[in-house]
């Protein structure tokens, strides 16, 4: 569904990432795990159309997606949940949606999309008329995860959904990825926290210093020491 | 009595329009980090609209009409001729960029139409005036205070009730983020020229028929003000570049009314002294700008 | 910004860089010359140079001044800008020029004389009408009716029609804004006139509520308000002042003498302005318009073209007069005409301080956009007040 290969990324004058393939098979899920500063975020940008690719090709259903705008990449079926998650903060829960939902070609769609979220995650359909930047950590990070997919992608990015969460609330972010994974939603997932990843995961690849230092299935890497060295490298 | 209240009806004529004004920079700056020099010409193009429109014996609405279609057009035109090619330039490469324009069209409007104002006449009905108890008003003020408060309450509903208008909110707040929801970028940046073109649209109906003519640097002073007002309101804050605007038009108006003639030469920096004043402290201006910076 | 900018002025420059006169037997008069092609000065400046220039060609086709000297042209754009204007007139002086005519404002002539004038060379203003200009030295000469003039013809029309009380409004801004009023007070009150109020503005300011709403709160209530406001601060002056319903009569200075004040409508129908000519049908005056028009197709709507041709009048009679061109002899004869027939008025220097003596017209702006001719009358140099 997704494959990167060869993927280049220049920040400035820093070399991000060197010839990094990464690839996502349509219902599954794939973990890139690796340090602070190993250019996770990074490659998820540049896939995301964010961030300028000097080599390398995307391809998004066997289509070139290099170097296309970020608004069309999302268009095509991919979703985005930031790191940081980036929510509207001056703006209500129900408003983050509906920006979100206004590409839909019609407005009975994105309303249909909006009740069908609130129906999902009960802590926004409470908060609804709240600003955002109100919500907690956790409510923060539903919001971000509803809004990517208030355009129905096919696949979705997702970046270090579990950051900075308490441990109750990082379970229920993991529940949500497991129950969307079962409704067949490809995912690649950035993550620092390893096992939850490993057991999600369908495929791992791990980035040091911009590279693809290992990849493989999880159910291969779970018991490897490589997995483990990687973040120490760092 | 009278004389203050006669003087606050001045002050928010005068303070409504640096208030569009001011809200037409920050709407531009709050999305593409641009401190459009050129807003000023965006509303001289609104006064030669209105001059046109009276040269051609246009009635008033067609008039008023001419005004704002040539401000805004002016806008949108000046958005994707020359600042979408610089999208994602520094703040500064952008403002030099927009110095540029205005020099140009000043240039443009002296040669292409005149260096003199040109006159612009209303029906003398509209240079009336009316009384309220003790004290009168003029029609043309009036009709500014009523078409302001209309215009910022338009634009209120706008941006809360409308996609389009969430969307530049949003875009205000994280643009990168709005752009990795699927929503087109030159839309949501083009309606905000549009949007800024259309207050300065307003504020030029409104100036020309106060001061009777259009030139080619009608529009450099006032928004110079507006400038000004956004600043002090806290740049890339709407509410703030409201607040700001009336702000400046009051200290205006208050500071000729009741400060003594001798000290007549000193108002700017009077207005400007008490800018700082407030700035000092608070440094983010009246209402600070939500912004989250990423880079 | 700047190599645009450059590139405009240059543009500018060479548009208005007369072709090379071909007459190379004949002696030749170089003249300096400023037009400001963009900023505050353009609508004086550039009517006045059109003006100049026409009968400067028609002289040097004539066989040139005095039959004998073909004049060549020096033309540099000021940009309305103090430091540009200094620069200019630097390069002028640098370049040769035997006489200088600046830009037609008090304020650049003062600082382009300050440059001239330690060099020995004539300059003029183009339309400046503060006489405080020629006091940068001897060699610094005015054209226009001098402000004091004016002023001093419109009070004692003031006080002939009855007005007693007046509200002045005026800017510090600059010599002619401030001083117009000034002289007029300072007349109005020797006449027996009492000066009720006053307010000051800034140039461009942008509202004049608050000074309206001033007038309107004074005891006693004047029935006369005099401004030498011009656009488009005059303009939105009397749009408000008619805004707030005041009628009082509003009487200015030769500024207001353009097409755009007269195209106010209702707001200024009946007010009275200074001005240095009226083209009254029959006229010189009235047939300068004409020929003008025909050879250019462009019609004078001001006095700013006749007053730049009657400025070559001045300066040939002077070479005439001088018998020569040199700059100490050309400034002596200038100083000492009387009498000058000029186009749209005629001139006397001799016995002032370089500000001619030229006769003031008063004229009545209509609603429907005419003028109507009033009176003409020249100031007494007894009332005259000094600068």
């Amino acid at each position: 569904m997704l494959s990167v290969t060869g993927l280049d990324v220049h920040y400035g004058p820093v070399h991000a990432l060197k010839g990094v393939d990464i690839a996502v098979a349509p219902g599954s899920v794939t973990a890139l795990l690796g340090a602070n500063g190993a250019g996770k975020t990074t490659a998820l940008m540049a896939i995301a159309g964010a961030r300028p690719v000097t080599r390398g090709a995307i391809r998004f259903d066997g289509r070139d997606i290099t170097g296309m705008r970020a608004e069309d990449i999302i268009r095509l079926g991919i979703g985005v949940v930031p790191e940081g998650r980036r929510v509207f903060a001056s703006l209500t829960v129900e408003e983050n949606l509906a920006v979100a939902g206004s590409l839909a070609a019609d407005k009975a769609v994105s309303a249909a999309r909006r009740a069908a979220m609130m129906e999902r995650f009960p802590i926004l359909a409470e908060r609804r008329t709240q600003r955002a930047g109100l919500l907690s950590g956790g409510e923060q990070q539903m919001l971000a995860i509803a809004r990517a997919l208030m355009a129905a992608p096919r696949l979705l990015l997702l970046d270090e959904p579990s950051l900075g969460l308490a441990p109750l609330m990082v379970d229920r972010v993991f529940d949500l990825i497991a129950e969307l994974k079962a409704e067949g939603l490809a995912m690649l997932l950035v993550e620092q926290n390893v096992p939850l990843s490993l057991e999600i995961a369908d495929r791992v690849a791990v980035l040091a210093n911009g590279r693809v230092s290992v990849a493989g299935t999880a159910a291969e890497l779970g018991e490897s020491e490589a997995i483990r060295g990687a973040y120490m490298a760092a | 009595m009278d004389y203050v209240i006669q003087q606050t009806v001045n002050a928010l004529s005068l303070g409504g329009i640096y208030a569009m004004l001011a809200l037409g920079l920050a709407i531009v700056f709050s999305i593409v980090r641009l401190i459009n020099f050129a807003h000023g010409e965006i509303m001289t193009v609104g006064g030669y609209g209105v001059f046109a429109a009276t040269v051609f014996g246009l009635p008033i609405p067609l008039a008023v009409a001419s005004g704002v279609f040539a401000a805004v057009f002016a806008a949108v035109a000046m958005e994707r001729v020359a600042f979408r090619a610089m999208r994602g330039a520094s703040v500064v490469s952008l403002l030099i960029t927009s110095f540029a324009i205005s020099e140009i069209l000043k240039v443009l409007f002296q040669n292409g139409i005149s260096a003199r104002p040109k006159p612009i006449q209303l029906p003398a009905a509209l240079s009336g005036s009316y009384e309220v108890g003790a004290i009168t008003v003029g029609v043309i003020p009036t009709i500014s205070i009523v078409t302001t408060l209309l215009a910022l309450l338009g634009l209120t509903l706008f941006l809360r009730r409308t996609e389009t208008g969430m969307a530049m909110r949003a875009a205000a707040e994280d643009f990168e983020m709005l752009r990795l929801l699927g929503v087109r970028a030159d839309r949501v940046v083009a309606a905000a020229f549009a949007l800024s073109g259309l207050l300065a649209g307003i504020a030029a109906v409104m100036w020309t028929a106060q001061r009777g003519s259009v030139d080619p640097l009608m529009g450099f002073f006032p928004v110079l003000k507006a400038f000004i007002a956004t600043v002090l309101g806290g740049l890339g804050s709407l509410s703030g570049a409201i607040l700001g605007g009336f702000f400046v038009g009051a200290v205006e108006v208050f500071s000729q009314a009741f400060l003594p003639d001798s000290l007549s030469p000193y108002r700017d920096a009077i207005v400007l002294s008490t800018v700082i004043a407030v700035l000092l402290v608070r440094p983010d201006g009246l209402v600070p700008a939500v912004k989250v910076d990423r880079s | 910004m700047r190599p645009v900018l450059t590139s405009l002025a240059l543009m500018a420059g060479t548009a208005f860089t007369p072709l090379a006169t071909p007459a190379a037997a004949q002696d030749t008069y170089k003249i300096g010359v400023m037009s400001a092609q963009s900023g505050y000065l353009t609508p004086y400046d550039q009517p006045s140079y059109a003006g100049f220039k026409y009968c400067i060609d028609k002289m040097n086709a004539a066989g040139g001044l005095a039959g004998q000297y073909q004049v060549e042209l020096d033309v540099r754009d000021t940009r309305s800008d103090m430091a540009e204007t200094v620069k200019v007139a630097q390069e002028m002086v640098d370049n040769g020029a035997q006489f200088i005519v600046s830009s037609a404002d008090a304020d650049p002539t003062i600082a382009a004389g300050q440059i001239t004038q330690p060099e020995g060379i004539p300059t003029m203003t183009f339309a400046g009408t503060a006489p405080v200009l020629t006091q940068v030295g001897d060699y610094i000469f005015g054209s226009y009716p001098a402000d004091n003039q004016q002023a001093t013809v419109l009070a004692d029309f003031a006080t002939e029609q009855g007005f007693e009380k007046v509200y002045i409004v005026k800017s510090p801004d600059s010599a002619y804004t401030m001083g117009g009023p000034e002289y007029f007070a300072t007349v109005f009150q020797a006449n027996g006139g009492e000066v009720v109020g006053e307010s000051l503005y800034s140039l461009n300011q942008p509202d004049f509520s608050a000074i309206v709403t001033n007038i309107k709160a004074t005891e006693p209530a004047p029935d006369l308000i005099v401004t030498w406001a011009w656009e488009p601060d005059f303009p939105a002056f009397i749009k408000a002042l008619r805004g707030a319903g005041l009628t009082t009569q509003v009487m200015g200075g030769d500024v207001l003498d353009t097409p755009t004040v007269r195209g106010l409508g209702d707001v200024v129908d009946g007010t009275y302005h200074t001005s240095g000519g009226f083209p009254e049908e029959g006229s010189a005056y009235g047939d300068w318009v004409k020929e003008y028009t025909e050879a250019t197709g462009a019609e004078p709507d001001n006095n700013y073209y006749v007053n730049g041709c009657d400025i070559a009048h001045m300066i040939e009679d002077a070479v005439e007069a001088a018998g020569s061109t040199d700059p100490a002899a050309v400034r002596d004869a200038l100083a000492a005409i009387e009498d000058g027939e000029g186009i749209m008025s005629n001139f006397t220097f001799a016995g002032t301080d370089r500000m001619p003596l030229r006769p003031v017209v008063i004229a009545k702006i209509n609603a429907d956009g005419s003028k109507d001719f009033v009176m003409r009358g020249t100031a007494d140099p007894e009332k005259l007040p000094a600068p």
